[in-house]
């Protein structure tokens, strides 16, 4: 019998946790995010002058009888919008003593079942030089096991394209909504651009950067002969003490790179070696950073 | 220093297979290793490191030298070295103790099996207590008493327990023995000990070809030495109611005796001799004694006051002499009892045929000429049968026969050549299948044998009327019926007493090795072997051994003791006599351990700074890396 993805006690305790945004964005009524648009909420907002075209059920008709002028009640919209969980199934993420691709699909899994408690909008959008078949699903605990399921049949496969995916995801889904993305960003191109051009178009980033102990600071020492996982290149080198310090830095300033792109656009970034137990993660970095409250 | 467990040249064979295998492991393990990364762009867009523009064959050389020495230190540990001190370790010495017939000689006080017990035990006491020996008993064949053992008490019990046997010494096989029992059972082989007087065969008298860890402790009769050698017996081909009896008699010393040789059979004397003997010489007495009767015959020596009174008597007990009862029922008694009585071994008695009686006691009847109602239960010869009463049928009688042939292949017609025989008168019977044709004409056979119980022989005529009687091939005739009907009454008996060991007997030209069969004393067969004419068997206990060969029948009365002529010379590279007891107090340091220790401590300096210990690496790896991360995260 597998392994479950996540265990029930997990899930128990992520009950009381929510997504959390913090862009005001358009949607229907029903969520539990406070947004700016005003609309047909139930906490009193402002008033504002009557003007024509105004809905006239929402004339304060107290404040006409005691002024004889037409304002009308805005109330506060907590919208409900779509959260989209975009998960990197490339080949990179195969790697690792304990595999990042394991690693997110448990964390795709968590977030997916925080979100389907609270009634969001759930996709699980796997990706890697393109977008692969979604699984969406709304509102109910009830909804989880088909997600766990669509997860469990996800294989990694090809190499990351974070340029395509971000042309091809704008395209697909044109409503704003909150963007998750689960990955390494190891894409061999420029992944800063595509993540930008995903925030210009109005969706909140959250970028969780899955890493293993490997990819921060390499065990190994001596003779190497390296393979990418995602191309086959080879390339062999000499690799000491000396030679690890100048690796690690060198990750170490590409994930700032990833949490100056999330924080200027109103985003957030969070960092999780796959050695950290994932409940650690959700409780840790996660709720630290405020994607789940 | 002494190496206990392992030659130099094996430490140094050993150290340089296992430095070999570790310098290729070594190679195998840092070389290039393969590996599987998420991404190359930190390892050659980032300023991380240079490719590769050479290999290094040894990128550890402290490494690879701390491993070599720790396999070395450990190794020198394995092959146990010792420092200082004498070498005191155990060994494994052999102690042969002499227990062949001479050892029952006289000695100063006691026997010599006395003093080389003696000679024995002192040696044991002079051996380090951790010194293991296995005590073997020797003397035609070297027996192993007990295994190699530290047990000083059973050691004892089993010198104790040793006696003279009745056997020669053979020592080059207990050399042999002893050698190969050190090679194979002992690590380290110690002394090859021998206790005894060494009196072996003349062939090993100047046995040199010995193992270079031998030491002798000798020990040596105080008197001469004159004893029988050999008894032998046969009846006499003239009157087989006379022994031939054949005595020899050796001198085993250095000085001439005389001696006196008698004889008795049932306690009364039977002859004696005076006998001169030369040192180192055997001489031979022939006696004759006639009796028919079974006793024992006693040859012995009187006036030998020697060293080992065991050979000086012998006893030989003698067979009754059997006759061949033979009831002759004729009405011509004359003319068989030429023929039948004869031959000394036949007693006959002659009947008219109106006397016969089925159940007479006789091993052979002869029925000449008439055929009675009710066979005999005896073995019978019939003579010209009528037609009516013959045991064999009658095909005819027929006048003038010519006898065509005779059966010579068969026992009853061996020797039997007599050719253009004519007979007046005789009948041609009808053999039965199974039946031996022994004379024949063209129309079918004159004599004719039938086996069986009793048995029978048919003649068709009678051969002392007939012409055949001035032929050699009649009186042949019937001693060879006579012997085909009681082949044991005329066996040639020889009986001879011995000693023990290996016995030679000489077979007669053309003997069927099938024939011959040797017997000990519970008629249990005993191997033997036959080359050429020479029958050879081993018997290692004082006892009767009879071999019948066809009409022969040799018994042997191995119960003389084996005393050898010769006097083994060591060579006088050989060390003799009792060695200093072994320096207890002086004690060697055992190094082992320290090397051992030091070469563990080396592997471990080895693991921790260069070793692949993964899991220890990667834990303290992740370790570092989680926390330079949190604080680089709290930083920013």
């Amino acid at each position: 019998m597998p392994e479950p993805l996540i265990e029930t006690a997990l899930l128990e305790k992520l009950e009381r946790l929510t997504i959390h945004w913090q862009k005001s964005l358009p949607g229907l009524v029903g969520g539990h995010n406070t947004s700016r648009f005003s609309g047909s909420g139930q906490e009193f907002l402002d008033h504002r002058h009557f003007h024509h075209g105004d809905d006239v059920r929402a004339v304060n008709w107290r404040v006409f009888l005691r002024l004889e002028k037409l304002f009308l009640k805005m109330f506060q919209l907590e919208p409900r919008i779509p959260v989209r969980l975009l998960v990197d199934v490339s080949r990179s993420m195969e790697t690792g003593e304990i595999p990042k691709f394991d690693y997110a699909r448990k964390l795709a899994a968590a977030l997916c079942y925080v979100g389907l408690v609270r009634l969001d909008s759930i996709c699980l959008q796997p990706f890697s030089d393109k977008l692969s078949d979604a699984f969406t699903a709304s509102g109910g605990r009830h909804r989880f096991q088909p997600a766990v399921n669509f997860l469990s049949g996800v294989k990694p496969t090809g190499q990351t394209n974070f340029l395509e995916v971000a042309r091809e995801f704008v395209s697909k889904f044109p409503q704003r909504g909150l963007v998750i993305v689960i990955s390494d960003f190891l894409d061999d191109g420029d992944c800063e651009k595509p993540l930008q051009y995903l925030s210009d178009f109005g969706h909140e980033l959250i970028l969780v950067q899955v890493w293993s102990a490997e990819d921060r600071e390499p065990p190994w020492v001596g003779e190497l002969e390296l393979e990418d996982a995602e191309t086959g290149m080879h390339v062999e080198l000499a690799f000491d003490a000396g030679a690890r310090a100048q690796y690690t830095a060198a990750f170490d300033e590409y994930s700032q790179v990833l949490r100056r792109v999330a924080l200027r656009n109103g985003g957030r970034y969070v960092s999780v070696a796959t050695d950290v137990p994932v409940d650690e993660a959700i409780f840790g970095p996660l709720v630290r950073s405020g994607a789940v409250e | 220093m002494s190496f206990l467990n392992l030659s130099l040249g094996e430490l140094l064979g050993l150290a340089g297979a296992i430095s070999a295998g570790v310098v290729a492991l070594y190679f195998f393990d840092r070389s290039k290793r393969r590996q599987r990364v998420s991404t190359l762009r930190f390892w050659t867009a980032a300023d991380v490191r240079t490719e590769l523009k050479h290999r290094r064959r040894i990128q550890q050389p402290w490494s690879l030298i701390l491993q070599l020495l720790s396999i070395a230190l450990l190794l020198l540990a394995l092959a146990g070295p010792r420092w200082g001190g004498e070498d005191n370790s155990s060994r494994d010495h052999v102690v042969i103790l002499d227990n062949s017939a001479w050892m029952g000689s006289r000695a100063r006080q006691g026997t010599l099996m006395d003093d080389a017990k003696a000679s024995a035990r002192a040696y044991l006491k002079s051996l380090p207590a951790r010194d293991r020996v296995m005590i073997v008993r020797a003397d035609a064949l070297a027996t192993p008493v007990t295994a190699f053992e530290s047990n000083r008490q059973a050691l004892e019990d089993a010198i104790r327990q040793t006696q003279p046997g009745a056997s020669a010494l053979n020592l080059e096989q207990a050399f042999e023995f002893a050698q190969r029992a050190q090679k194979l059972q002992s690590p380290r082989a110690g002394e090859i000990v021998f206790a005894g007087a060494g009196r072996v065969a003349e062939q090993e008298a100047s046995l040199a070809a010995i193992p270079s860890n031998v030491r002798f402790l000798p020990v040596t009769a105080t008197g001469e030495n004159v004893g029988l050698r050999k008894i032998g017996l046969r009846r006499s081909p003239a009157a087989p109611d006379t022994w031939d009896i054949f005595v020899v008699v050796r001198n085993y010393g250095a000085r001439p005796h005389v001696v006196d040789l008698a004889l008795q059979f049932g306690g009364a004397p039977a002859g004696s001799k005076q006998i001169a003997l030369k040192p180192g010489s055997e001489e031979q007495a022939t006696f004759s004694y006639r009796t028919r009767v079974n006793g024992w015959l006693e040859a012995r020596i009187i006036n030998a006051r020697d060293a080992f009174p065991q050979d000086d008597r012998a006893v030989i007990e003698l067979p009754a002499q059997k006759a061949l009862r033979v009831m002759v029922y004729s009405t011509e008694p004359q003319l068989l009892r030429a023929l039948i009585a004869a031959n000394p071994q036949v007693d006959a008695v002659f009947e008219a045929p109106s006397k016969y009686d089925p159940q007479v006691k006789a091993d052979i009847v002869v029925l000449d000429r008439f055929a009675p109602s009710a066979r005999p239960r005896a073995d019978s010869i019939w003579i010209e049968p009528p037609a009516s009463g013959s045991p064999v049928p009658v095909k005819a009688t027929r006048q003038a026969v010519k006898l065509e042939r005779w059966r010579p292949e068969t026992t009853l017609g061996a020797g039997l050549r007599s050719k253009d025989v004519m007979l007046e008168s005789a009948e041609v019977f009808a053999a039965a299948q199974g039946d031996i044709p022994v004379a024949e004409t063209a129309e079918g056979p004159l004599i004719v044998g039938r086996i069986g119980s009793p048995k029978i022989v048919a003649i068709g005529f009678h051969p002392m009327r007939s012409s055949l009687k001035y032929e050699l091939a009649t009186p042949l005739l019937v001693a060879n019926i006579l012997r085909w009907m009681a082949p044991e009454t005329f066996r040639r008996l020889e009986v001879q007493a011995g000693t023990v060991g290996t016995v030679n007997v000489a077979l007669e030209k053309g003997t069927d090795p099938a024939s011959v069969h040797v017997l000990a004393e519970n008629q249990r067969p005993l191997p033997f072997t036959i080359e050429g004419n020479a029958l050879r068997f081993f018997s290692g206990a004082p006892g009767t051994v009879r071999v019948v060969t066809g009409d022969r029948e040799l018994v042997y009365s191995l119960t003389l003791p084996d005393v050898a002529e010769s006097v083994w010379q060591a060579p006088p590279t050989v060390r003799r006599g009792i060695p200093r007891a072994s320096a207890q107090g002086v004690s060697a340091t055992d190094l082992w351990p320290w090397l051992a220790l030091l070469g563990g401590l080396g592997l471990f300096i080895d693991w921790l700074l260069f070793g692949r210990s993964r899991a220890f690496r990667l834990r303290a790896t992740r370790m570092v890396a989680r926390a330079n991360w949190r604080t680089w995260r709290k930083a920013s």
